[in-house]
């Protein structure tokens, strides 16, 4: 895993209810792992936006791009550019 | 439970809940460790963005704010003080009512929209649909992510996606802007969120997944924010939702006092955990007896970390119980199975 997606899980395990002991793997949905609802989505939107200094623009406020790790590590990194 | 092992020594979340990591040598949970609430300083700044952003975005049409309005304590206060502070703003209040809102608190409602300045909606939908969708979520175990049923009971979840799915839509239809949801900084940590019409996509694909996996097909998108409005909402850009509780100190006792002051009459539901909603009782009892933890035990732990509410008063509110004769006569109305009531 990358740096990014080392960061993005530690943050699920910390500031949202997944459990230690919950595999989680970089291409899992996270709203059908049940891992985030809305709101969630919302607050992990936040982090991201903070933690990297990117604006997400709301058209990328997709599933596509953001309900895996692995979609939302490539979306930073297509931002972060 | 053991307390000293189980239940976190700074908020009110026990390890018996899903996905509540507590920490043996600490003793706190994941969220205390690491507080991410909103700070008194965040406040501020989030108080400015709030006062900014409505004073430079203006609707369209006849409404600048679409308000999400139960007649309980908090969504009541909010439209008070939010008018208060800017008394030109254009306000629809919402009230949806789910045919479980307490008289009162429709008064109450009433009386805050005379008082504010603000124009009063009720909303209504077809109440045996309605009721058919609380009832297949009160019997429902897996409709919600832990995430969702962590935050509220399957029901509340339930009712609050339809009001977001509506609320939506009626800024759209509206041209209003803004969008106001009374979350107290326990439900939620953001005060601003951006509307885009691709999120709004998604927030309606999601709800709709739900709504399918408890056996509602909503066809005639009674519930669901309408495909069509999404498809004008492309047109014109983003929208806001904006939570101000979280902009402001938040104290129960303040807001219950100034409410007080200005007519807003206390419902007496025999119910530590709502001033509006008949409902409650009966949805606490539900989860309580599916998932084995309170439905408002995330909330509460929330504003006890952001110190608005003590840890003992927390546990106190936990501990109160539900009204039996209403989890009863709620279970009937619902036409459940006797084994959903105590």
């Amino acid at each position: 895993m990358t740096d990014v997606t080392d960061e993005l899980m530690e943050f699920l395990r910390t500031k949202s209810f997944l459990d230690d002991t919950v595999l989680l793997d970089t291409t899992d949905s996270l709203t059908e792992r049940g891992i985030i609802d809305s709101i969630g989505l919302i607050e992990f939107v936040d982090f991201i936006q903070d933690r990297y200094a990117i604006e997400i623009p709301g058209e990328y406020l997709t599933p596509e791009n953001f309900d895996t790790l692995n979609g939302i590590t490539n979306l930073i990194s297509q931002l972060s550019k | 439970m053991n307390e000293t092992v189980n239940l976190c020594r700074r908020c009110v979340l026990h390890s018996a809940m899903p996905g509540v990591n507590i920490d043996h040598e600490s003793g706190l949970c994941q969220f205390c460790r690491d507080p991410s609430e909103i700070s008194p300083q965040e406040r501020i700044e989030a108080h400015k963005d709030m006062d900014a952003l409505l004073h430079h975005t203006r609707g369209s049409g006849q409404f600048d704010v679409i308000y999400a309005l139960s007649g309980g304590k908090d969504s009541s206060y909010g439209l008070y003080r939010i008018k208060q502070e800017h008394p030109d703003l254009r306000i629809r209040a919402i009230l949806f009512d789910n045919g479980f809102i307490s008289p009162q608190a429709i008064r109450n409602a009433r009386t805050i929209c005379d008082v504010a300045g603000a124009e009063f909606l009720r909303l209504t939908v077809q109440e045996e649909f309605l009721n058919r969708a609380f009832r297949n979520a009160a019997q429902s175990h897996d409709v919600y992510p832990d995430a969702a049923r962590l935050r509220a009971s399957d029901i509340c979840n339930t009712c609050i996606s339809i009001v977001k799915q509506k609320l939506m839509e009626a800024a759209v239809v509206s041209g209003a802007p803004h969008i106001m949801f009374a979350f107290t900084p326990g439900q939620t940590r953001s005060p601003v969120i951006r509307l885009s019409p691709a999120f709004m996509r998604w927030s309606r694909s999601l709800f709709e997944a739900q709504l399918k996996k408890m056996g509602i097909a909503d066809d005639d998108e009674i519930f669901l924010l309408k495909k069509d409005v999404i498809g004008r909402e492309e047109q014109n850009g983003a929208r806001y939702m904006i939570h101000p509780l979280l902009a402001w100190d938040y104290d129960e006792s303040t807001i219950l006092r100034i409410l007080g002051d200005i007519g807003w009459v206390p419902p007496g539901l025999r119910d530590k955990n709502s001033t509006n909603c008949l409902l409650n009782s009966f949805t606490i009892f539900n989860h309580i007896q599916k998932y084995g933890f309170h439905p408002y035990a995330c909330e509460i732990a929330g504003l006890v970390r952001c110190g608005t509410m003590s840890r003992e008063d927390g546990l106190e509110k936990l501990k109160s119980g539900v009204s039996i004769p209403l989890v009863k006569d709620i279970a009937e109305k619902l036409a459940l199975s006797p084994e959903f009531a105590p």
